[in-house]
């Protein structure tokens, strides 16, 4: 299914593009039954088209107008260049946006097509001599930072200390921002990303690895540019689902948590795997450029949903600075939490959580349930609940602020964050256990809390909502049915009921807010003692809506709240499941133990914790990346 | 003897302080401009600025980078300034004209700086992360957290008596170090609290006085070994700045979070709040005039910056600072 909205192509693009359909070189009828070279061939296709579109998109009579990404596929076609010449002055007027100037910099310089001249150089170097880029406080503003600084250098190796901003050499710099990409590598690969999953700033990280992959000089940054590259998108594919990035994530938007297709995964995945359809994306642009392409293999990975699976995953919280709790641990002298993910990918829908807690601050998405919908573009398809934390305490684990300051200044960008009704943010108070698709979350709330409430999301986009006698509340998302059993009672409220976000609040934050989530509800408890279990399961196991109310009814429940809450129950797979707060799940009379839980584990890919490698696997298939000896080994055993 | 103090310190202090003869203690301000700052996660503007008493104007020092902090200059040699930002150090050795990151990647969000008076060579910068040390004049710089039970740090003073004393406020408490920073240990009779701030008395050495978060103000008059609390009105608040006049050290100012300013002119035994004629309780800095006029300045959250020439009973607004949030309002001997 190919999703270019031939309208907007160029005629004899568009010609070409029906002609490739018709001589089946642009798709074949089953993805998985495509041949390495059909995929790569494809994805370049639409590598093509994303540049093509960028360039259409090039207003040349307006110079004061114009993105710079579009600029930089301007110089490297060779087209629109007087436009691309004013516009790099317009655009660099008063330079601004550190790390996110640093980075569209650098791709113009590096694929500039040799339309660059003498005196847009000596404008360009002139501005990396004044302008004083912040290094910022997230990972990838760092990486971002460190990617520009290195390759924006080691265009000019031999400029000296007053050619940069900040009084160092290009030789100095290389050697520090090298030092910085290579711990990162380092540290991610051995403990997993710190901002880790983020359906919207995996953009941010993929740009950065693009860059290196396509123009680093130096052979062993351009070589693990690529293999981060593929493990980037191997992170996001695993836990996705037609292009939906699914399971518990460190960081999003309300944008991305009401529609979960208006996200940059999805903008990925369908340059990457031809899923989903096509949007304008800054990120894409890159990629197309670099000349970077992924390894089929994950292509086959993203298409192959033919049966549910279990994916475990280690990533870890943020460095966290102060009030940094018992349960870290310090890599280098900084000191983090490990966050265990657990995600059950089924061909309808995936379910996916992390153990709650504060894990990030305040974006983090500590469990949530997306399904397939053929037109995801324009559904709420998503389900999850939270208790709504917000404390300076939190804010100053994370950021060098202080106490009075940090939520005020948190919500200055992400207004929602102090709010009763956000949709989004971790909670120390919170719990949360998953196995397969049953998800129990526990919440021992102490009396003064700011905001003494959980928040259940319930979509508009759900049909048959029912609150059933028995307890549950039941409804059904497009393929999915839910099954919902409050351990306290609720009331139902409309999303956004202090009205903050329909004010208008944040800015950008909050536009299109109304249109996402106008008609979804809230179901809000205020017991502080408190709890849920969630079932849930494919519409097609049943017969009808009600077979699955009944069954979910039969199920073996006991809830109680004293001294801790605590629940025991049996899945609809058979599982018996007992939990307390705050210890560990026990399955069939097992305990569940985190301590051994490997930085991948599942049937696609498989890392061990600090071991720089990561298995890719598909069938006979294997993809392995050794970021020690910094080597790709591809291999295809005989034996299934 | 107060009347002495004021009369007669005032000249050793600017001797001191003034010891290149075209040199005088100026005030600089720290600062992010954040009340404009609307649907973004960075301030509109930020940087240092230096008020220059001749012409009463405020200009900027140093590079345009985000979230400076801070600044130290060295005492032997005025041209050599070092800024603490979040990128971490830059240093100027020609006064301010140009300008160098003297830190890798390793170091970050530097809050304070501190150099040895006897022995510039020897740097110490304390950040979120901890205390990094430079021994070679800022070229190179290295962890120093050995000892310290908590890594995150803001106030960080070298003891010009004894300089291989260094003394770091922490989120644990005070610690000391009597090898230059080789060794912390923590300083037994503090509070276990978060220090915000640390001053000495440029007159009576033996005086210090101590910010906290949520604990209020601590006084040492032993040199920093015992401390006790003063200003139980204070007990709990949050509390961003202190100072000692540099010309009495009988007469303190500390600033905080929704309690303004207070005062004490009988060396910490009573203590005044002077808040009323700020534009805001939210005082996140606060110093003394060093040349020794007993002028005192405070900083509000965002909502200006004022001077008082009678200890704080009234305030002139000096508007040019409004919508800042000043991380340290300070003197420092640049050069004229």
């Amino acid at each position: 299914m190919i999703s270019i909205p031939s309208h907007s192509l160029k005629p004899i693009r568009a010609l070409a593009l029906v002609l490739a359909l018709a001589s089946g070189t642009f798709v074949s009828a089953d993805p998985l039954l495509k041949s390495d070279a059909e995929i790569q061939n494809e994805f370049r296709d639409r590598a093509t088209y994303v540049l093509d579109n960028a360039i259409e998109r090039i207003d040349p009579s307006d110079t004061d107008a114009g993105g710079i990404y579009d600029l930089a596929v301007a110089l490297n076609r060779g087209e629109h260049i007087d436009w691309a010449r004013q516009r790099l002055r317009s655009y660099n007027e008063t330079p601004s946006g550190s790390m996110f100037w640093m980075i569209p910099m650098v791709l113009l310089m590096q694929a500039d097509g040799g339309n660059l001249t003498e005196e847009d150089w000596s404008f360009i170097q002139e501005l990396w001599r004044t302008y004083y880029p912040y290094r910022g406080d997230t990972e990838n503003h760092w990486l971002m930072y460190y990617t520009g600084l290195y390759l924006a250098a080691e265009m000019f190796p031999e400029a000296g200390t007053d050619a940069w901003y900040n009084g160092r050499s290009s030789a100095e710099n290389m050697a520090e921002a090298k030092e910085y990409i290579l711990d990162w590598v380092r540290i991610t690969t051995s403990y997993g990303q710190g901002e880790y999953d983020s359906p919207r700033y995996i953009g941010e990280y993929t740009r950065p690895m693009a860059l290196l992959a396509g123009w680093a000089r130096d052979s062993e940054l351009r070589q693990i540019g690529r293999m981060m590259m593929d493990y980037l998108i191997l992170d996001f594919t695993v836990e996705s689902l037609e292009g939906l990035h699914g399971g518990a994530q460190s960081r999003a938007y309300p944008r991305e948590i009401l529609r979960p297709a208006l996200s940059v995964s999805m903008a990925h995945s369908w340059l990457f795997f031809g899923q989903g359809e096509f949007s304008p994306n800054a990120s894409n642009t890159l990629v197309a450029l670099s000349g970077y392409t992924p390894p089929p293999i994950l292509y086959r990975i993203a298409h192959d949903r033919s049966e549910a699976y279990v994916h475990k995953e280690l990533k870890r919280t943020r460095w966290r600075l102060r009030n940094v709790g018992a349960d870290t641990f310090e890599v280098d002298g900084k000191r983090t939490r490990p966050v265990y993910k657990y995600s059950y990918v089924h061909p309808d829908y995936i379910l996916g959580s992390s153990q709650g807690g504060l894990l990030q601050p305040i974006q983090q998405r500590t469990w949530n349930l997306i399904w397939r919908e053929d037109e995801p573009l324009d559904k709420s398809n998503t389900f999850f609940a939270l208790h709504p934390y917000s404390s300076p305490k939190e804010g100053m684990m994370y950021f060098p602020s202080d106490w009075d300051t940090v939520t005020d200044l948190i919500a200055r960008s992400k207004a929602d964050y102090d709010t009763e009704d956000k949709l989004i943010g971790g909670s120390k108070y919170e719990y949360i256990v998953q196995h397969k698709s049953a998800l129990i979350g526990l919440y021992d709330i102490p009396e003064g809390t700011r905001f003494p409430l959980i928040n259940t999301f319930f979509s508009r986009d759900l049909e048959h909502r029912t609150e059933d006698p028995s307890g549950w509340i039941f409804a059904q998302g497009g393929p999915v049915y839910i099954g919902y059993y409050p351990m306290a009672p609720g009331e139902w409220k409309p999303v956004d009921w202090t009205g903050l976000m329909a004010g208008g609040a944040g800015g950008w934050f909050s536009a299109n807010f109304v249109e996402w989530s106008e008609g979804s509800e809230s179901y809000v408890s205020y017991d502080l003692k408190n709890g849920y279990v969630l079932q849930v399961a494919p519409v097609r196991d049943f017969d009808s809506f009600e077979d699955f109310k009944r069954a979910v009814r039969a199920l073996p429940l006991e809830t109680s709240v004293e001294p801790v809450p605590s629940v025991r129950f049996t899945s609809l797979e058979g599982a018996e499941l007992e939990v307390r707060y705050k210890e560990p799940l026990i399955v069939d009379g097992k305990a569940i133990r985190t301590e051994d839980w490997m930085l991948y584990d599942g049937p696609f890919a498989r890392a061990e914790r600090e071991s720089q490698t990561l298995d890719i696997i598909y069938g006979s298939e294997r993809y392995h990346l050794d970021f020690i000896q910094r080597r790709i080994e591809s291999s295809i055993s005989s034996e299934q | 003897m107060k009347s002495i103090y004021r009369f007669i310190l005032p000249l050793g202090l600017a001797l001191s302080l003034t010891s290149q003869a075209d040199t005088e203690p100026t005030l600089f301000a720290a600062l992010a401009m954040t009340k404009a700052q609307e649907a973004s996660s960075l301030p509109t503007d930020s940087g240092l600025f230096i008020y220059d008493r001749h012409s009463d104007s405020w200009d900027t020092i140093g590079p345009e980078i985000l979230f400076m902090n801070s600044i130290a200059v060295d005492p032997k040699d005025p041209d050599t300034i070092f800024i603490a930002c979040g990128n971490g150090i830059v240093r100027s050795q020609d006064g301010g004209k140009s300008w160098r990151q003297v830190t890798g990647w390793r170091e970050s969000d530097v809050m304070r700086i501190a150099i040895d008076p006897e022995d510039s060579s020897h740097i110490y910068a304390a950040s979120v992360w901890g205390v990094n040390v430079s021994r070679d004049g800022g070229e190179s710089w290295e962890n120093a957290n050995r000892g310290l039970h908590e890594t995150w740090s803001r106030p960080i003073v070298v003891d010009q008596r004894q300089t291989r004393r260094v003394l770091v406020g922490t989120e644990a408490g005070l610690y000391e170090s009597k090898d230059r920073a080789r060794e912390w240990q923590r300083v037994a009779h503090s509070p276990w609290v978060p220090v915000l701030d640390l001053q000495r008395s440029a007159t009576d050495l033996d005086t210090w006085l101590m910010a906290t978060e949520g604990q209020g103000v601590f006084i040492s008059r032993d040199d920093g070994r015992k401390w006790t609390s003063v200003v139980p009105e204070l007990a709990e608040s949050n509390i961003y700045s202190v100072s000692i006049d540099p010309a009495d050290p009988d007469r303190m100012i500390a600033g905080g979070w929704d309690v303004g300013v207070w005062v004490s002119s009988d060396g910490g035994k009573s203590w005044q709040g002077r808040g009323e004629g700020l534009a805001s309780p939210n005082v996140t800095a606060v110093t003394f005039d060093a040349l020794g006029s007993g002028r005192i300045w405070a900083s509000t959250f965002e909502e200006g910056t004022f001077y008082s020439d009678d200890l704080g009973r009234s305030w002139q607004h000096d508007e040019r600072l409004d919508g800042a949030y000043v991380f340290d309002l300070s003197f420092a001997p640049l050069r004229r």
